[in-house]
């Protein structure tokens, strides 16, 4: 017993190995998990399981939506800054 | 000797729920026999604040070097002050996504769990403000 809390106590003194890739932008989902229900669960009058289940899902997939939306716009305006613009510049009379 | 108003009884029922709140995410609720929201509310805080906790380790709260990290953090709950003086030693110091992500999930569980407690303030106040007129 006393070598499992050991086990699990020593499991938080070392961080894990995360990588700097694009799915590492997964570690968003839980969180927004946990957003949508807690904020749900202080917002709606009664707790009833399926309605509750419904309404942090609506909530967390218009979460998912609106960072998707977030994340395409300003993608668009970095490839317009780095890639469009300074073309644009070369090709003046300046 | 005069008893105490209901004001003074309704101040103590309001502090003493958010303090309740805070000590332990969702039991300020659970007290107000909102015992749903309360396990839900509690088990969603704790689990955030764990992940964090397990992908930074005990290095994501600093009160030193990460103090408005910290700020958030504390909302948690005051158990994170006594983690705290285990992570502010240089024994965990941890840096990169592991830090970030860490310190991302165990603030937002603070940030949820602050939600929470105004929340579980403002249920006792209409409670008690609907006994009164009763």
């Amino acid at each position: 017993m006393m070598a499992f809390v050991a086990t699990v106590l020593g499991s938080f003194t070392t961080p894990m190995r995360i990588g700097t890739d694009p799915v590492s932008m997964l570690w968003l989902l839980p969180l927004v998990v946990s957003i949508a229900v807690v904020y749900k669960s202080t917002k709606v009058y009664r707790i009833d399981p399926w309605p509750f289940v419904k309404e942090s899902a609506v909530l967390l997939g218009s979460i998912i939506v609106f960072i998707v939306v977030a994340a395409a716009i300003l993608y668009g305006l970095t490839w317009i800054v780095t890639v469009q613009l300074p073309s644009l510049l070369d090709k003046s009379a300046f | 000797m005069t008893q105490p108003s209901w004001k003074d009884n309704r101040a103590l029922f309001l502090i003493s729920t958010g303090a309740l709140a805070w000590l332990v995410p969702g039991a300020g609720h659970y007290a107000l026999n909102e015992k749903r929201r309360g396990l839900v509310i509690f088990a969603f805080v704790v689990l955030t604040f764990l992940v964090g906790l397990y992908v930074g380790s005990f290095g994501v709260i600093d009160p030193v070097h990460a103090r408005p990290w910290y700020a958030a953090q504390v909302m948690n709950s005051p158990v994170v002050m006594l983690l705290g003086r285990v992570g502010a030693g240089d024994h965990y110091r941890v840096f990169g996504r592991a830090n970030e992500i860490g310190q991302i999930y165990t603030s937002i569980a603070g940030l949820l769990n602050l939600l929470c407690i105004v929340n579980a303030v403002y249920t006792a106040h209409l409670r008690s403000v609907g006994e009164s007129k009763a």
